[in-house]
């Protein structure tokens, strides 16, 4: 997993620079997410992966694949991809993209699970308070978990707050 | 320790009450891969070097390997039942274990929990394991000396409080005796003692234990066992463990002698944990830094003044200077000092301590070589009367070797060097000494002062030893006083050396030896 992330990472630098330059990240967003949603088709996979197809049919069948969606420079893309055969990393390089997006346009993503579902008003709460305490615009990814029990566990990046009441019973169970 | 059920009941019931429910906030990552008590962490962006992380199951690592996208994490115990994708957190805590009086006459493991079957430790005190060692202002130079209690130690090799000195030699020489030794003879000091047993077998651990218990010596020791069945890195941070508990007392003004036994194994675990780590590998496979893992342990031994212990305690301790004195032991393989972590160590520490082989096979124990075991600071804090008659020993002993070997070809001798051999055999003889009968300083005066004035000369030389026993049986009986003035003071003033003299003169007119 971390290696994948090392080899993927000057693509996705690449990729995000020239975005940047040409101010269309929102586009390029859109076709690495196609991109890597198609690399994850087991059966493209399998041929992607098979040595015995070479890098011509490859192209060849991506190309068609992709027809509508990709064109000009992440056309050319897809080529350099193929080409050093790096066409595998697509989803970890449209991960890393869009952090370096997230991080570029000082927004991140937060997820938010509570026991039960969240309404507008909550959700706005959570939203201004998380805003407050990580300097950031949060864009909240709201999900449903009875087994937390009752209140809820922040995830953003890395870090996590475990305000859950599952949470506070462990805590407790090892304090006894 | 045994509870009863409403105890129990009791205990959780305070523990509820004290519970505070707090928002937990902290850093999570996944274990990508587990590998020999390695374990590969994603995530986890804000964890320190040498951070302690938790893992499910109540099982806990330690951050070694901070990489852009990975932790490498070694395991501290069981890491058996972690798998992959498992979550990791970070506690924001560096390896910390517990110190304080309450560990003494404890057998505890490398993160300080007992061991021993006596129950909970009771301290409220925890120090992290890795602190960086006393600076220049806060030291003090070493000038007060810690008695072994072993003649041919104390005799040539002196030890100051704050002192490190370096215990080395092949297996089977001693090495565990002389530092087991050395605790007994604490016994009524005042001075506490840490004994690390790293990578040793749980037999021999039982067996110090077992001796300590016999001398009354377990009351002010502590023990740190890191077995050989044990991770390695609870191994590799036993020795930083032990120091963390002496530097206790040393940071309280007292003073404290920690035991290192030993050394080469923690270098073997710790080469074990950075070839698993992939760091690259030096010398005899051993990593960079494995000169540093013993440089920055044994600067922590040190001696500290009086100003510092002041403002370590915040003005409740004044006026007193604290030490904690290393004796890191080193095994060698075949006598060969020049191997890498033998001379690393020889090159940190004050001195070294250095045993053969051939002399303990000979009887010659314990089996100090006298010519290349150096105290590089030890002499300026010896007691007068050693210092006095430790440097004729010493002479006797250098000159007998030099012409001892000659002497084996050579059938006639002239009168002085037939002397000088003769007094030397009876030298090397007297600074035999049984294991778990330490000396006391005026003892010890009297059997050197013997030696000095040539009392042995007109012995046999197996007779010496015989003669000593007699002597110090006469010394007790007769003249108590004396030797409770030469252990209060420690001088060798005119009326001592004279009181001294006579003492043995009439000794040897009862001729009962």
């Amino acid at each position: 997993m971390s290696e994948l992330a090392t080899l993927a990472r000057p693509y996705a630098e690449a990729v995000f620079k020239r975005a940047k330059e040409s101010g269309n990240s929102a586009e390029w967003s859109e076709k690495l997410a196609f991109l890597s949603a198609i690399m994850q088709d087991d059966g493209l996979s399998v041929i992607v992966n098979n040595p015995k197809v070479d890098n011509e049919k490859l192209t060849q069948l991506m190309q068609d694949i992709c027809q509508d969606q990709l064109e000009g420079e992440s056309l050319n893309f897809l080529k350099l991809l193929i080409e050093n055969g790096r066409l595998e990393f697509a989803p970890q390089i449209a991960e890393l993209f869009e952090k370096y997006k997230a991080e570029d346009e000082g927004y991140i993503e937060v997820d938010v699970i509570t026991a039960y579902a969240l309404t507008k008003a909550e959700e706005q709460s959570f939203a201004t308070s998380l805003k407050k305490k990580l300097n950031k615009h949060v864009n909240i990814n709201s999900s449903v978990d009875s087994s937390l029990i009752g209140g809820f566990l922040v995830k953003a990046g890395d870090s996590v707050i475990d305000g859950s009441i599952s949470g506070q019973l462990q805590q407790l169970a090892k304090r006894i | 320790m045994q509870l009863n059920p409403s105890e129990i009941s009791d205990l959780i019931k305070k523990r509820i009450e004290n519970f505070d429910v707090n928002v937990e906030a902290h850093t999570e990552g996944t274990v990508v891969s587990v590998t020999d008590g390695i374990v590969k962490v994603h995530g986890l962006s804000e964890a320190m070097q040498g951070e302690m992380l938790e893992f499910p199951g109540d099982s806990y690592g330690m951050a070694l390997n901070l990489e852009r996208d990975s932790v490498g994490v070694v395991m501290l115990g069981a890491y058996q039942h972690i798998t992959e994708g498992d979550t990791v957190k970070c506690t924001g805590k560096i390896l910390e274990v517990p110190v304080g009086e309450a560990l003494l006459g404890r057998v505890v493991d490398a993160l300080g929990n007992a061991i021993d079957g006596k129950g909970e430790i009771d301290t409220s005190e925890t120090s992290p394991v890795e602190k960086i060692a006393p600076g220049v202002i806060a030291r003090k130079s070493v000038d007060q000396p810690i008695q072994l209690g072993l003649k041919s130690i104390d005799a040539m090799i002196p030890v100051g409080r704050g002192q490190r000195e370096l215990i080395i030699g092949d297996r089977q020489t001693g090495k565990t005796a002389i530092a087991i030794d050395a605790i007994i003879n604490q016994r009524d000091t005042g001075v506490k003692c840490i004994y690390v047993a790293i990578g040793q077998k749980r037999s021999s651990i039982a067996n110090v234990v077992r001796k300590l218990e016999e001398h009354n010596a377990l009351a002010h020791t502590i023990i740190v066992s890191a077995t050989a069945s044990e991770a390695a890195a609870l191994q590799f941070i036993a020795p930083y463990t032990g120091c963390a508990m002496g530097e206790y007392f040393r940071d309280k003004g007292e003073d404290a002698l920690i035991i290192y036994d030993d050394l080469t194994k923690q270098a073997w675990a710790y080469r074990q944990m950075s070839l698993l780590l992939r760091r690259p590998p030096g010398r005899e496979a051993y990593p960079g830094d494995v000169f540093y893992i013993h440089s920055r342990l044994l600067e922590r031994a040190s001696r500290i003044n009086a100003d510092e212990v002041e403002k370590l305690t915040g003005g409740k301790v004044k006026g007193k200077t604290g030490s904690l004195t290393a004796l890191p032991i080193i095994e060698t393989q075949g006598g060969d000092v020049s191997a890498f972590v033998p001379t690393n160590v020889i090159s940190i520490t004050d001195g070294q301590i250095f045993l053969e082989s051939d002399l303990f096979n000979s009887g010659i124990r314990p089996a100090v070589n006298a010519g290349l075991s150096v105290s590089r600071v030890g002499g300026a804090a010896q007691t007068k009367i050693i210092k006095k008659l430790g440097g004729g020993i010493r002479l006797d002993l250098a000159q007998y070797r030099e012409l001892a070997a000659f002497a084996q070809f050579a059938s006639d001798l002239d009168e002085s060097t037939r002397k000088q051999i003769e007094r030397g055999q009876r030298v090397t003889e007297l600074m035999k000494q049984d294991q778990y009968s330490p000396m006391s300083v005026a003892e010890m005066g009297v059997s050197l002062h013997a030696a000095n004035e040539g009392f042995l000369d007109d012995l046999e030389v197996n007779k010496v030893l015989d003669f000593e026993t007699a002597l110090q049986a006469y010394m007790k009986s007769e003249h108590a006083d004396l030797l409770k003035t030469i252990n209060d003071t420690g001088d060798y003033s005119k009326e001592i050396k004279q009181g001294i003299q006579s003492a043995i003169e009439a000794f040897i007119k009862t001729s009962s030896w």
